[in-house]
């Protein structure tokens, strides 16, 4: 469903990763581990459609947004959501958060009308259920603890049905408690048939998680496969070293 | 209520050609026929039931002119009855007279009353004047704290005063802005052979009012007008210590007013129809008479000049011009 | 407290050495000629410093140092500068514009928007880049995206606007040289403003009733600095 293929980015001199092909495919989780500083966000920024690879390609069911025009371009990058590190909350309610989605898509018209709607949209309560937090609707942004605003923002990609949903070190900053709950909403999105990549530095997060793993090591994907085969019997000597904590980065 | 909020309206649509004229720099047309109508919805809701009328009614006069005329509140008193007349409206704009011959100059007013006749015939010869006829009258004194450091008192004339002032080095306040008084000062102190300078003389920069309350505080001597002293004579601490002609001092601190009109030989723009309704209106013995009516404290400030059984040719014309020179 | 001192002020306040409704008519046309040419720079500034704050282009630092020098621009050389452009022998002379309040807006637009921009700059600039990137990563068009810039940096923004109203409805040098002062025969001003009025009555030495507009001018002030505040808070639910 969505692909790389083949793709190289370098800032510069310094090449981020090359030649390198992913796909993610829908209702699946594939956990994207590697060290800081290997180029995981860069990769989900390609797949979230957001950046061009210098060489290669990215597609969304095989249609390549950077061979479309703009419009068209924005039409599949709406098919597509990201959650980073950092909630990064809009200044205003948890409902208001989670609607911003179904907002921009709407006409000017439509949206000016909803300025002083005060309903909460179905879609949004629902998305905001899987995270455990239907009830805070009204609460200010401001209010939320650091787990609850993370859970706000994955709320806030849900609720839109996106086909694929990146995640960039959701839980790096989170207790277990809230870890759990973000954790238990991507099977959530699985389940509803959502494809999803996850990057992340935790690779116990990885197991619990995930139905296949990348593992991205200093130019490309070194290993890529079943979970438990990854974890059990990597084919790369450097993975295996990676996987068993003897290579240090 | 209603007039405020059609100004409103008139406002909101004048703010709305702003705009345009400041993000398109180059909005001259466009802006132009905004600012018109800015302008006439001011005038309409205004101008009331007189914008009715034909002929120059609606049409609004600049007139530039002196702070004394303006701040003693002459104008005031008298303009409404001119405004009525002819159902215009008048912006007088209180200047100094260098300033206000300099807006005249750039075609930015329509007609000049100011008070220094030196200037005034530059004006006329240069062509930018026309049709000026003596207005008014009042006189300069010259005011000083009651001690008298320098004992000017009872001098019979000004430029002695302003030499003996000189001479004791007492503290002289000058208006030092070009105004028709700080024009009439320089040309005593030429009169008096005397050079003003040092310590004890301070240009001040600033209007009558101001230049008399430095004065008050410096225990100065400065020259007024009489009209601006009158009027504040009550809040400062300074006496008049050499009279003007109408209290029979010298005629050397005489202070008369001309006025005239904007050639529209040299501005086109210029509303002369109107200048010339003023001109004809403020020289006419009624209100030559509201003139000499016109009080401050109990006290006639100016004295009205145009109107006389005598001719008087010089009024028409620059100091020291004669008809010989015209028949070349 | 306030009510006792309530009776010893109304005197005071009525007594004022002023013609029916000229204070009001000076009011209104500071507030007009203030108040227009703010909302008109400020629907110049905001864009601009939106789009400064988003573009990344060699020379950004030399355009926010012109828009900082433009903060300090001098009143009264831009009245003089507005002067010769609406003189009748200006490029904007055959508008008759000069001695009309469109004149006095035009001049405080020219001074009200360095401040807005550049202060608005600093608030858009201050806006988490996070927030920009997910209404960008939720599906937000760039448009979408300034908006919800705009949005966090509306308190930044709307100090801009305070400071801009602030430097337009203080200043003297400019509205005098080009507005004229004038007040009708009526005592209605015209082109008088709070400032110019002080400026007239400081010439004639009459201070204390210069004081007396200066108070109403920091009253204004107030006012309009309390209720753009509670607007901004009114801001937060909506």
């Amino acid at each position: 469903m969505l692909r790389a293929a083949d793709v190289s980015v370098a800032y510069g001199d310094e090449t981020i990763f090359r030649d390198l092909s992913v796909e993610v495919d829908a209702g699946e989780v594939i956990a994207v581990i590697g060290p800081s500083g290997v180029g995981k966000t860069t990769l989900l920024r390609l797949l979230a459609l957001a950046a061009e690879p210098d060489e290669g390609s990215v597609a969304l069911d095989d249609v390549d947004p950077w061979a479309r025009s703009a419009s068209e371009r924005l039409a599949l990058r709406r098919r597509v959501g990201m959650v980073f590190q950092e909630a990064s909350l809009f200044d205003a309610s948890v409902a208001r958060n989670v609607e911003y989605g179904l907002r921009v898509r709407r006409s000017w018209t439509d949206r000016l009308g909803s300025l002083f709607g005060r309903g909460v949209p179905d879609a949004v309560r629902e998305a905001l259920d899987v995270v455990g937090l239907a009830d805070e609707t009204r609460r200010h942004a401001d209010s939320l603890s650091g787990g609850e605003a993370q859970r706000v923002s994955f709320a806030r990609a849900l609720a839109y049905e996106p086909d694929a949903l990146l995640l960039d070190e959701p839980t790096s900053d989170l207790d277990p408690r809230n870890t759990a709950v973000i954790e238990e909403a991507i099977g959530e999105a699985r389940d509803r048939g959502i494809g999803v990549a996850v990057a992340t530095h935790d690779m116990h997060q990885a197991e619990r998680v995930a139905d296949r793993v990348a593992v991205l090591l200093d130019d490309g994907i070194t290993e890529m496969g079943p979970t438990e085969v990854v974890f059990e019997d990597p084919a790369n000597e450097r993975t295996r070293k990676f996987i068993s904590g003897e290579l240090v980065y | 209520m209603t007039i405020q909020r059609r100004e409103f309206v008139a406002a909101l649509s004048a703010a709305g050609i702003v705009g345009t004229a400041g993000c398109s720099s180059a909005g001259g047309g466009s802006g132009g026929s905004g600012g018109d109508g800015g302008t006439g919805g001011n005038e309409t809701s205004d101008g009331g039931s007189a914008s009715e009328a034909v002929g120059v009614a609606g049409e609004t006069l600049t007139l530039t002119t002196t702070t004394s005329t303006y701040d003693t509140g002459l104008l005031d008193a008298i303009h409404t009855d001119f405004e009525e007349m002819y159902g215009v409206e008048v912006d007088a704009v209180a200047q100094g007279t260098g300033a206000a011959l300099e807006t005249a100059r750039n075609g930015d007013s329509d007609i000049v009353m100011v008070h220094a006749r030196g200037l005034e015939d530059e004006f006329l010869r240069n062509g930018y004047g026309v049709n000026r006829r003596d207005l008014m009258f009042n006189d300069f004194v010259i005011v000083g704290p009651e001690s008298d450091p320098a004992g000017i008192q009872g001098t019979s004339s000004a430029t002695e005063a302003l030499t003996t002032i000189a001479d004791a080095g007492a503290s002289f306040v000058s208006r030092g802005d070009n105004s028709g008084t700080h024009t009439k000062e320089l040309n005593l102190w030429e009169a008096a052979g005397t050079d003003p300078g040092g310590d004890w003389y301070q240009e001040t920069g600033s209007g009558m009012g101001e230049a008399l309350n430095i004065a008050t505080q410096q225990g100065a001597y400065t020259l007024s007008d009489r009209g601006t002293y009158i009027s504040q004579r009550s809040e400062i601490d300074l006496t008049i210590l050499v009279q003007g002609p109408i209290e029979d001092g010298p005629e050397t601190l005489a202070n008369p007013y001309g006025v005239m009109a904007v050639n529209p030989g040299v501005h086109e723009d210029a509303n002369y129809d109107l200048a010339m309704a003023y001109i004809g209106w403020i020289t006419s013995p009624s209100v030559q008479a509201s003139i000499s009516e016109y009080r401050v404290d109990g006290e006639q400030l100016f004295f009205p000049r145009a109107v006389s059984e005598d001719p008087d040719f010089q009024q028409y014309v620059p100091e020291g011009w004669s008809g010989d020179s015209d028949d070349e | 407290m306030s009510l006792a001192a309530i009776p010893q002020l109304a005197p005071a306040l009525l007594d004022l050495p002023f013609r029916e409704g000229y204070v009001w008519s000076i009011v209104y046309v500071s507030l007009y000629v203030s108040v227009t040419a703010v909302a008109v720079s400020t629907l110049v500034s905001v864009p601009v410093a939106v789009a400064l704050g988003f573009a990344e282009f060699p020379g950004k630092g030399f355009v926010k140092s012109v828009i900082n020098t433009g903060m300090g621009f001098p009143s009264v050389v831009v009245g003089l500068v507005v002067l010769f452009a609406v003189s009748n022998q200006g490029p904007l002379g055959s508008l008759e514009l000069i001695f009309t309040r469109e004149a006095m807006i035009m001049s405080q637009f020219v001074l009200a928007t360095p401040p807005i921009t550049a202060i608005s700059l600093a608030a858009v600039d201050g806006v988490d880049d996070g927030v920009r990137d997910a209404a960008r990563a939720l599906g937000g068009t760039r448009i979408d995206a300034a908006l919800v810039v705009l949005k966090e940096a509306r308190y930044g923004i709307a100090t801009a606007v305070l400071a801009g109203f602030g430097r337009a409805v203080s200043e003297v040098g400019s509205v005098l040289i080009v507005g004229g002062n004038i007040t009708g025969p009526d005592g209605v001003s015209k082109t008088r403003t709070l400032t110019t009025a002080i400026q007239l009555e400081a010439r004639q030495g009459q201070y204390e009733t210069a004081m007396i507009l200066g108070a109403v001018l920091v009253a204004l002030v107030l006012t309009v600095n309390a209720v753009v505040v509670r607007f901004g808070d009114g801001g937060v639910n909506a």
